[in-house]
């Protein structure tokens, strides 16, 4: 894995949350300024973090593990990382609000049946 | 400064709790979040735990509480795994992208002619 370590579990994050948009059909992709507007939103709060956690020395990254790819410091899969895990947060809130009422009914019908 | 990932962490849950202040989206009353946030700390257990055992991302020990939540018995990792304080990092930034999210959907709802 080496280098793109960190690279891969980012996509495989992404590869895991895919089906909900595509099998499941949530709409969030498919609404691209209201996910962008989002990501901007969390993203610029959180990388300042990222930034100052890095600056103070409260974390480091594996130099062998990640691609070598820096921006202001900090490696290029942080600043994907605060793109890949609210969508993917944001993929299973969708993806719950969409079930949430079948799968209740399925446990009361379990639970009634007993 | 010690513990100063611990104090980001308390700044970081008293924001998100100031941001629903403001943002109004009520998702801390709403049986939807509380469900896909159980999965979503699931999910994180996982990818944290790999960032933080194998290790990708390393903790300086004096800038938290030393409270790990500890790795399995794999060669592949020869770290301490994930700090205690990643679950209050994962909280905020997962509650404030599901606050943001309802928020602009509300917004944009509102505004349909400018489209989603």
């Amino acid at each position: 894995m080496g280098p793109y370590e960190y690279l891969a579990l980012l996509a495989a994050c992404l590869l895991i949350t895919a089906p909900l948009e595509i099998v499941l059909g949530v709409r969030v992709y498919r609404q691209a300024r209201r996910l962008g507007l989002t990501l901007l939103c969390t993203g610029v709060v959180f990388v300042a973090w990222d930034l100052l956690g890095a600056v103070l020395g409260h974390w480091d990254y594996h130099p062998q593990r990640i691609s070598g790819i820096h921006i202001l410091g900090l490696p290029l899969e942080e600043y994907l990382f605060f793109l890949v895990v609210p969508i993917c947060a944001i993929l299973a809130f969708e993806a719950v609000r969409t079930t949430i009422d079948d799968v209740g009914a399925w446990l009361r019908r379990r639970v009634g049946r007993r | 400064m010690a513990y100063g990932y611990t104090l980001l962490c308390a700044v970081a849950l008293a924001l998100t709790f100031g941001l629903e202040r403001v943002l109004r989206t009520g998702v801390f009353r709403s049986r939807v979040y509380w469900v896909a946030m159980a999965i979503v700390a699931f999910f994180q257990v996982l990818v944290d735990g790999w960032l933080t055992c194998r290790p990708i991302v390393t903790y300086a020990e004096e800038q938290f509480s030393s409270v790990r939540f500890g790795c399995p018995d794999w060669a592949v990792f020869t770290a301490g795994g994930m700090p205690l304080e990643d679950v209050a990092f994962g909280f905020a930034m997962v509650t404030q992208a599901l606050m943001w999210w309802v928020w602009w959907g509300r917004r944009l709802a509102a505004a349909p002619d400018r489209g989603r």
